[in-house]
């Protein structure tokens, strides 16, 4: 069960990254609706390769985050770059081709659409002449959705759906895959599973930014965890260091502090 | 026998007119959320430019409504709802009304609002024999244009890129956007098309009609509007079918009614609608992801 | 991501604490401008104050339609019906039996002889709009917002096929005539007040509240037990009722009804006051209206015509409603809000807490519904 990730590491469509810059770095990020503000000020770096794991109650501005990144929701204040370059001058529809893929909670296929035509669609931003065969492998890897390739997406399963969201994301040929709540609604051998591909795709160098209620599942995938509550990092430091951590409990549900300072 | 033939003929090319407004409609409101009330305004543009040059030959005139419609399409696009991005619907449909009614009454104040006459195509007026049955040439010129471009319109959708990034427009624009779909381009090209089919309404209508009026369009679009409803909103088989019965149920009502209550039939046909969206409130075909959008 | 709303209703501002002093503030406020406007029209010359008159008259019909829309924040197109109900009722009833005689000869007895004072005539009016609005409403207010505007469409297409065809009641597509023309400045000022009591006392009410709740996000209204479509249906029932009134009032003023009048054109209007002086409080319906009666009149003027020297410089005819259209997008492009930005007009106050919109930056686009 693995996704052709040798397709991550050239990347034709997107542009060069930036030399000696983080993959993504957010600076005092500020995110409000209206008179809520969902973020109060979030510092992030995620470097080539790596994988941060954000774990924190429902509401606490996880999804937010993502979203910022995603250029979906622009921020208030601070600010994002990708690869060096500000986010905030980029059109929605051109943060995938800077390398930045989601696969947003909920999962969000094309349910009217077949799954060929879904991960058709994933594909987007190429123009290169091996989509094809990269959407063949997918149908490789998963037997199931190659059965249904011309059915509507939203007769598969939710654990189907949950890995054609993610091929789809795949199928850009991202630098950074970010996932929210891939685990949300889901049976735990369908986790399980889920998880697998998500290690096999980290394996093969693509960095990864996880979003998760459920910590421990995340932990096991992540170089470094942030807890985050009410809009704020409360903890940082390694998976280790933060499940370990005494007031893990605590700083899950929103006391400021860094593991990284505190001695383990 | 021959009745019955001319009036499901009849029927059938009245609900494919209706079926062609609806499905230029519903392009529109599935891609982007909006009721383009200005799809009458195409309608009447292109009506104009058949005005213009009818005199010189036929297919010029076509041409230069294609034109119009498609240009007032993306100019409307471009002027009223690109600034509109992200707005709610009712913004949106507020725009449109007001869009509408902008361009309807500077046509009002260059051309004034009487009706002109136009001979366009009066060969079409004359009737053919088909298995000893009398049929106006017009219908079933209207019946086959009609099915060529819903099906021009359904594979355009099903076989090309742009089409399908449309579809995807269509059920989720934000995830459409994610997954770096241009929605600027894809809605451009969905007011082309729909363009495109208000100008082939025109051309139909005014072959028809023998007249251009600065509300030409008017009541075609409201009567597809309810098409649309009914079919479902968002859905583009739900337009198309939707469209095409209202405007079958006007001409069967035509038919069955008694004398003293055929003036009344476009309130029989609401009422009937109301009664319809009492017991389906999503419309005859709901479009998938309506529900939780709201 | 499945329910994003395109974009997030920020929720009006309220001052936190107010007395009833405060509540009060728009309607004595909307109230004594009314008052102050009727009276200096009454020193105006009789044509400019038959023109003020009839913008009186579609205040009406704007606060009519402000009732349903600003509340429950579902467009209508259909309120311009109600007015047409209204007045056809009121007419039947008040006309002269000599007048029925000759233009509806075939009315049945009763109301070919009925002729009831004016008031009862424009309460019946308002009353059979409302009776209208209630039976039509019942299957449109379960639809979905945008589904529910277009569907109002159809309510006015009915009226106007119905009203324009049945010959023997309404004298079909011919004008009725003969109408007791009663309204003037002020009994239109008069009802003007009267609409803006009824819409405050709705928009105050429990009735009013939750509607306006489940207008700023239908989801989670519906999910904390607020039964959306009864509050609509009570905002569209008063709604038609206002709306009815100002047809009564119309016809009244006219001495004429005519079904035409009760078409696109008065629905553009209308609706047009409505959006341009904000669709989302009483004082941006009570302004719209007056300002864009001032501003036609500017326009009709400017259509007339001035006489410089011995040219006569006319704009186009059709240039009033040309910038009337175009107002109306700017507005919506520039301005969504309207004139009064959303707001009911307060006491002028010194220390007047900063609103939070003005705190708050551009409106986000969310990705899903329940974030904090």
């Amino acid at each position: 069960m693995t996704l052709q990730p040798s397709l991550t590491l050239r990347s034709p469509e997107t542009a060069p990254l930036g030399q000696g810059y983080p993959l993504v770095a957010v600076r005092s990020l500020v995110i409000r609706y209206g008179s809520i503000t969902a973020l109060h000020g979030v510092d992030l770096e995620v470097n080539a390769g790596e994988a941060v794991a954000i774990v924190g109650p429902n509401g606490a501005g996880k999804t937010s985050l993502l979203s910022a990144i995603a250029g979906i929701v622009r921020p208030a204040d601070g600010s994002i770059a990708i690869g060096g370059e500000p986010l905030a001058g980029i059109a929605l529809p051109d943060v995938v081709r800077r390398g930045v893929a989601l696969v947003p909670e909920g999962r969000n296929i094309f349910g009217s659409l077949t799954v060929l035509e879904n991960l058709r669609l994933g594909a987007t931003v190429r123009s290169d002449g091996a989509v094809g065969s990269d959407i063949e492998e997918v149908f490789a890897s998963f037997p199931i959705l190659g059965q249904r390739r011309n059915q509507p997406a939203g007769q598969l399963s939710g654990g189907e759906q949950q890995m054609l969201a993610i091929a789809r994301a795949m199928l850009s040929r991202p630098r950074l895959l970010m996932l929210d709540e891939p685990s949300l609604g889901l049976a735990p051998a369908i986790v399980d599973r889920v998880y697998e591909l998500l290690q096999s795709i980290r394996a093969r160098g693509v960095a990864m930014l996880v979003v998760e209620q459920n910590a421990a599942r995340a932990f096991a995938l992540a170089d470094r965890a942030c807890v985050m509550s009410h809009g704020a990092f409360t903890l940082t430091g390694t998976p280790d260091e933060i499940a370990r951590h005494e007031r893990f409990d605590a700083a899950y549900f929103g006391v400021a502090m860094s593991a990284e300072r505190s001695p383990t | 026998m021959e009745t019955a033939v001319q009036t499901l003929v009849d029927v059938v090319s009245v609900g494919g007119l209706y079926a062609l407004t609806a499905l230029g409609i519903g392009l529109i409101f599935g891609v982007m959320r909006l009721i383009n009330f200005a799809h009458s305004q195409l309608i009447m543009a292109a009506g104009y430019a058949i005005l213009l040059f009818f005199t010189q030959s036929a297919a010029l005139a076509i041409l230069a409504a294609l034109v119009a419609a498609v240009l007032l399409a993306l100019l409307t696009e471009r002027a009223a709802f690109l600034p509109l991005r992200g707005a709610d619907p009712a913004t949106l449909l507020i725009a449109s009304f007001a869009a509408s009614f902008f361009i309807e009454k500077l046509m009002v104040m260059f051309v004034g609002s009487r009706p002109k006459g136009v001979d366009f195509l009066p060969f079409l007026a004359g009737q053919v024999e088909i298995a000893g049955v009398r049929l106006q040439l017009l219908q079933i010129v209207t019946i086959v244009v009609s099915l060529i471009l819903l099906s021009a319109t359904t594979s355009f959708l099903k076989t090309t890129r742009l089409g399908l990034e449309m579809r995807a427009a269509a059920e989720n624009f934000r995830m459409a956007e994610v997954l770096g779909i241009r929605a600027n381009r894809v809605i451009a090209a969905a007011f082309a098309i729909s363009g495109v089919l208000a100008a082939a309404v025109a051309c139909l209508f005014v072959a028809q009609t023998g007249l251009v009026q600065p509300r030409m369009g008017l009541q075609l679009v409201i009567i597809a509007f309810v098409g649309t409803v009914i079919g479902g909103l968002g859905s583009l088989p739900g337009a198309a079918f939707g469209g095409f019965l209202v405007g079958a149920a006007t001409i069967l009502l035509q038919a069955l009614l008694p004398e003293e209550l055929r003036v009344f039939r476009e309130a029989f046909l609401f009422v009937a609608v109301a009664v319809v969206l009492l017991f389906r409130p999503q419309g005859l075909i709901p479009a998938r992801g309506m529900k939780e959008r709201i | 991501m499945a329910a994003i709303p395109s974009s997030t209703p920020v929720p009006e501002a309220r001052p936190a604490a107010r007395g009833w002093a405060g509540r009060l503030a728009p309607l004595v406020i909307l109230v004594v401008v009314l008052l102050v406007l009727a009276g200096v029209a009454e020193l105006a010359p009789t044509v400019v104050q038959r023109r003020l008159t009839q913008g009186l008259i579609n205040l009406v019909a704007v606060v009519g339609l402000y009732i349903f829309v600003g509340n429950s924040g579902v467009l209508s197109f259909g309120n311009v019906a109600f007015m047409a109900i209204g007045a056809y009722v009121s007419a039947l009833l008040t006309m002269p039996a000599a007048a029925k005689g000759v233009f509806l000869p075939d009315l049945p007895a009763f109301l070919g002889q009925a002729e009831w004072p004016a008031t009862a005539g424009a309460l019946a009016g308002g009353a059979a709009a409302a009776l209208v609005g209630a039976v039509a409403g019942f299957p449109l207010m379960r639809l979905s917002g945008i589904s529910a505007s277009i569907a109002t469409f159809a309510i006015l297409v009915v009226a106007y096929v119905v009203l324009g065809n049945w010959t023997s009641m309404t004298g079909g597509q011919n004008s009725l005539m003969g109408l007791p023309i009663y309204v003037g400045l002020w009994t239109a000022a008069a009802w003007a007040i009267v609409a803006v009591v009824i819409a405050f006392l709705h928009q105050e009410s429990r009735s009013g509240l939750l509607l306006r709740a489940s207008r700023e996000d239908e989801a989670a209204a519906a999910a904390c037990g607020v039964h959306m479509v009864r509050h609509r249906l009570i905002a569209f029932i008063i709604s038609a009722f206002i709306s009815g009134i100002s047809g009564v009032l119309l016809g009244h003023f006219l001495g004429t009804v005519r079904v035409e009048t009760f078409y696109l054109d008065l629905t553009f209007l209308i609706l047009a006051m409505l959006v341009i002086g904000g669709m989302r409080s009483l004082t941006g319906a009570v302004t719209g209206a007056i300002v864009i009666t001032l501003l036609t009149e500017l326009l009709r003027q400017a259509e007339v015509g001035v006489t410089v020297g011995t040219t006569k410089l006319a704009a186009p005819g059709g240039l009033g409603d040309a910038v009337l259209a175009l107002l109306m997008l700017l507005i919506i492009l520039f301005r969504p809000k309207g004139i009064a930005g959303g707001r009911e007009i307060g006491w002028p106050s010194p220390r007047r807490p900063v609103s939070p919109q003005k705190l708050s930056p551009q409106t986000a686009t969310r990705i899903e519904e329940t974030q904090p």
